[in-house]
């Protein structure tokens, strides 16, 4: 108890006296520490290019040509991950240090680019250069230690990294701008694919935005008229948990032969873009997902404010309608948009098999990859899924947290 | 004790569905019926139970491996002042923001096309609610019974294999049976790279346009992981 | 029996505990007195290894505790705590039964142990043996927590607030409980409250904290002497200090002796609070005690 009660308090001081106070190290500093150190030394261990002679040849290692631009960049990259683990000793320093675990990854891709392009210099316009798995796993090492800072931050966000990704995301996108990255094989195949990779990434954020609105059209009245009737309630949780245990190709697939026979019978439908093949399936499909998350969120955060403030609010005269706006809502908004987000980053991650009943979006840039076992169009696929995945997730964590009702905020 | 009526009313369900999974071959008109556009209805590419037996043999096999992985994990993230938390709270965080499909994708490369990937996968993702269900059910022991245990000179090791266990047992075991289902769900896209499983019916199906495919498996995988939940709850309680 | 030497601890950089040198002698029951932050639970929680004193040390029975390993050390001494603490997948014996077993006692003795206690902490044992802790009423678990503390008959028992969060009447009855069980089995206590009341009628010795420090110690009429600091008589109410110390003193003690005189007698053991009340309720100012005479000038001269 004692203990506890001493740690809130110097968590305060700190708080208050920023990093001017003797602060003790917080539990986050070893972890992030250490996750730097590997980030750090993993592409010197695991390499950091690999190169194929052309596209259909295994990639073989090749080391890093450390001098001139490409070594300044190794260096930085080095010194990032050093500051991540200093930086994270003290408390009040923690989201320094995420925002420096974000410039070292965009050293680290810098150094990449730069050092594919002297690989490359002089060979053949058939040899392809990656990055190689050092590289790739000392990234996620990168985004789990500023996931590790952004955990001893605060506690309704979780360990999202929103400062991080904040930094990095604009960062790789100068880079790409600017060229640094074209050496790598990944950036000549998304060059190549230049059209199909936006209208992939539009699309896909158009089918997991019209599932979310979709799935939110039925879950937000449904949760409100069950939150005092008990039947429906378990009627709409039964069903919403029913539905996750479907597998989901299997949903999407089972929905496309009921909508065809839809469009058969009334041909005005196609015009609204309803048919068996295409993203009506995969909207319909994905949102029955959503359900769960959305439902759960919004009972949870109506059931937020303590009975004895309903109680309270009763006896001065609200009404059933009053309490809800005044009360219920607003307290319970922060609970209502973690179920937003777990649902939002589901719908963006579900999406990728809205290829599979032709509502493209990235999956089919994946699936694609996965016929031609292509490793760059698997990835030109995935990491747009994960980034905006990461994405949506952070800026809804951010959302919350400017939301918390201003008696709760930390 | 409401057990003994349970255990062979969940017998009888399973038993109903390997019944349906030996009728499914056998019933060309019902699919016929359901799928008149589709010239050959009935999946017979793969016998149904050799199907079952892999799907089995890739999702549980996956949940045993993650649930010894997210058990020590758990644990661990709840010893000592705390320090391996953040990492494992920020792996969770990654993870669900990469989903089944593209971790899928992503091994792929590296294991070739089979069951491997897909087990990667699959033992990824059984992982985090068996570690967030012993995290949370850790973390749910009143700290007046873990003083008290400490006071009586209970060894930390006893306080965790006496107390603390045993109290967390029914949220490690919920944690458990999310990790079934969700791997059950979820293998069924692992026949995407190549793994035989009953997902196998649903992709050829989707890639030959086979909707009375499609339905098999579908309806045989969700009947699956419902039966794999039930079963799961009776042992919760 | 237990004594604290300079005994200090820290956390962060707030003292909580400040070089407290204290002795409580084998068989008394000392009750630590404070209010909530005044360090007293750390300090009780330092003889069992509960907490680790940064400074200082803590002798039991001669021994420093920092040299017998806390689990050893823990089960040779009996620990009460506010919220019980009871293991809720346990039925009521298995928990009593928690340190014997831990020592390797057997069966047929650990089960005759486990009833003795619930006799003597007044529960019926053939009814509570097997129940679980959700079945019992607040006042019974700590009844049951006592019995936990008692199994394996350590020498000392350390008590936390135990009884703060029962109704007064159970509490009350608790009270009542442990002096009659620490009558009968002569344990040293060490009590931790911050109800004056409750210290009062417990306590052989009296132990007060302010901030981390002991501002008094002795028996409950030294603490409450005319002499008494600031903290004894705002912790006390100032007003009421005086009343409170004739609750401290034997009536017996105060009385003139020779033939008993006066109407309304007294029972030997009253103590000057009593008395003054049965005189005020009585409208009286002399009463009969075994052996003497109390008058009302005895009171005023005695307080």
């Amino acid at each position: 108890m004692a203990q506890a009660h001493s740690q809130q308090r110097s968590w305060a001081q700190n708080r208050a006296l920023g990093a001017l106070a003797p602060s003790p190290v917080p539990r986050e500093a070893t972890a992030a520490a250490l996750l730097a150190a590997l980030a750090a030394a993993l592409p010197f261990m695991l390499g950091w290019l690999s190169l194929a002679a052309n596209r259909l040849v295994s990639p073989k290692p090749v080391g890093l040509p450390l001098q001139g631009t490409t070594g300044v960049g190794a260096a930085c990259f080095v010194l990032g991950c050093l500051g991540v683990a200093l930086l994270a000793r003290r408390r009040a320093l923690l989201p320094w240090a995420e925002a420096m675990a974000a410039l070292a990854l965009v050293a680290l891709l810098a150094t990449v680019g730069l050092g594919a392009g002297a690989v490359l210099e002089g060979a053949s316009s058939l040899a392809r250069a990656a990055p190689a798995a050092g590289v790739w796993l000392s990234a996620l090492a990168l985004l789990l230690a500023a996931g590790c800072c952004a955990a001893g931050r605060d506690e309704t966000s979780g360990a999202t990294p929103t400062r991080f990704l904040a930094i990095a995301v604009p960062g790789i996108a100068v880079l790409v701008l600017m060229g640094v990255l074209d050496p790598l094989s990944l950036l000549r195949e998304a060059a190549a694919r230049g059209p199909e990779l936006r209208m992939a990434i539009l699309r896909h954020l158009a089918i997991s935005a019209g599932a979310l609105a979709l799935a939110a059209a039925v879950a937000v009245p449904l949760s409100i008229t069950a939150l005092r009737r008990p039947r429906l309630e378990g009627a709409l949780m039964g069903m919403a948990n029913g539905l996750q245990v479907v597998p989901s190709i299997a949903l999407f697939g089972l929905l496309m032969a009921p909508l065809a026979a839809l469009a058969t019978l009334w041909p005005a439908l196609r015009g609204w873009g309803i048919g068996g093949i295409g993203a009506a399936p995969a909207i319909i499909g994905i949102a029955a997902y959503l359900l769960l998350p959305l439902a759960a969120g919004m009972l949870a955060g109506l059931r937020q404010a303590p009975p004895d403030v309903l109680d309270a609010a009763r006896g001065q005269g609200m009404g059933e309608g009053a309490i809800l706006r005044h009360i219920r809502i607003p307290l319970g908004a922060g609970a209502m948009l973690g179920g937003l987000r777990t649902a939002a980053v589901q719908a963006v991650g579900l999406a990728t098999l809205a290829a599979l009943v032709g509502a493209g979006g990235l999956g089919t840039l994946v699936f694609q990859g996965i016929g031609q076992l292509a490793a760059d169009l698997i990835l030109l696929g995935v990491l747009p899924v994960v980034g905006l995945s990461l994405c949506v997730d952070a800026a809804l964590a951010a959302a919350q947290r400017a939301l918390a009702p201003a008696g709760q905020r930390g | 004790m409401r057990l003994p009526r349970r255990v062979p009313w969940l017998l009888l369900q399973c038993a109903a569905f390997l019944l349906a999974l030996w009728a499914a071959p056998r019933l060309g008109p019902l699919w016929g019926a359901l799928f008149p556009d589709v010239q050959r209805p009935v999946w017979d590419q793969r016998g149904w139970f050799s199907l079952l037996g892999a799907h089995l043999l890739l999702s549980v096999g996956a949940v045993a491996v993650a649930g010894v992985l997210g058990l020590g994990a758990g644990i661990l993230a709840t010893r000592g002042k705390g320090r391996l938390r953040p990492p494992l709270d920020a792996l969770f965080a990654v993870a669900q923001s990469v989903p089944p499909i593209a971790a899928i994708a992503l091994a792929l490369p590296m294991l070739g096309f089979g069951a491997a990937p897909t087990m990667l996968a699959l033992v990824l993702y059984a992982c985090l609610p068996v570690m967030r269900g012993t995290v949370a059910g850790l973390d749910g022991v009143p700290s007046a019974v873990l003083d008290a245990a400490r006071g009586t000179g209970m060894s930390a090791a006893r306080v965790l294999w006496q107390v603390e266990l045993p109290l967390a047992a029914p949220v490690i075991l919920s944690g458990l049976r999310v990790a079934v289902v969700l791997s059950i769900a979820t293998a069924a896209v692992g026949a995407m790279a190549g793994a035989e499983c009953l997902g196998t019916p649903i992709v050829v199906g989707l890639a030959n346009n086979n909707g009375a495919y499609v339905l098999q498996g579908g309806l045989f995988t969700a009947w699956l992981a419902l039966l794999a939940d039930r079963a799961l709850a009776l042992a919760v309680r | 029996m237990i004594r604290f030497d300079r005994a200090t601890k820290r956390y962060g950089g707030r003292t909580v505990v400040d070089a407290v040198s204290l002795e409580v002698r084998a068989g008394h029951l000392c009750v630590l007195l404070g209010e909530s932050g005044s360090g007293k639970s750390t300090l009780m929680r330092m003889v069992n290894r509960m907490v680790e004193p940064d400074a200082g040390r803590v002798m039991l029975g001669g021994r420093d505790v920092a040299g017998v390993g806390p689990e050893q050390l823990r089960h040779g001494i009996g620990y009460v705590i506010q919220s019980v603490g009871l293991f809720p997948h346990w039925r009521v014996a298995d928990n009593i039964a928690t340190v014997p077993r831990l020592l390797g006692w057997e069966t047929a003795r650990v089960s005759a142990r486990v009833d003795a206690l619930l006799e003597l902490v007044g529960l019926p044992p053939e009814e509570f043996r097997s129940r679980y802790p959700h079945e019992l009423s607040g006042g019974q678990a700590q009844r049951i927590g006592l019995a936990r503390a008692l199994a394996a008959d350590p020498p000392v028992l350390l008590m936390d607030e135990p009884f703060s969060a029962l109704d007064p009447g159970i509490r009350r009855g608790l009270q009542t409980a442990l002096r009659r069980i620490h009558g009968e089995t002569g344990k040293t206590i060490l009590f931790v409250t911050h109800d004056v009341e409750e210290a009062l009628l417990l306590a052989d010795e009296l132990a007060v904290m302010q901030d981390g420090r002991l501002v008094a110690h002795g028996t409950p009429a030294e603490v409450l002497g005319r002499d008494a600091g600031p903290v004894v008589r705002r912790l006390f109410g100032d007003a009421t200090l005086a009343f409170h110390r004739l609750g401290t003193l034997p009536a017996a003690s105060a009385a003139r002796p020779g033939p008993a005189d006066g109407t309304p007698a007294l029972p030997p053991d009253a103590t000057l609070k009593q008395a003054l009340m049965l005189m005020l309720e009585q409208g009286t100012d002399r009463l009969a005690l075994p052996g003497g005479t109390l008058h009302l000038a005895d009171i005023l001269a005695a307080a």
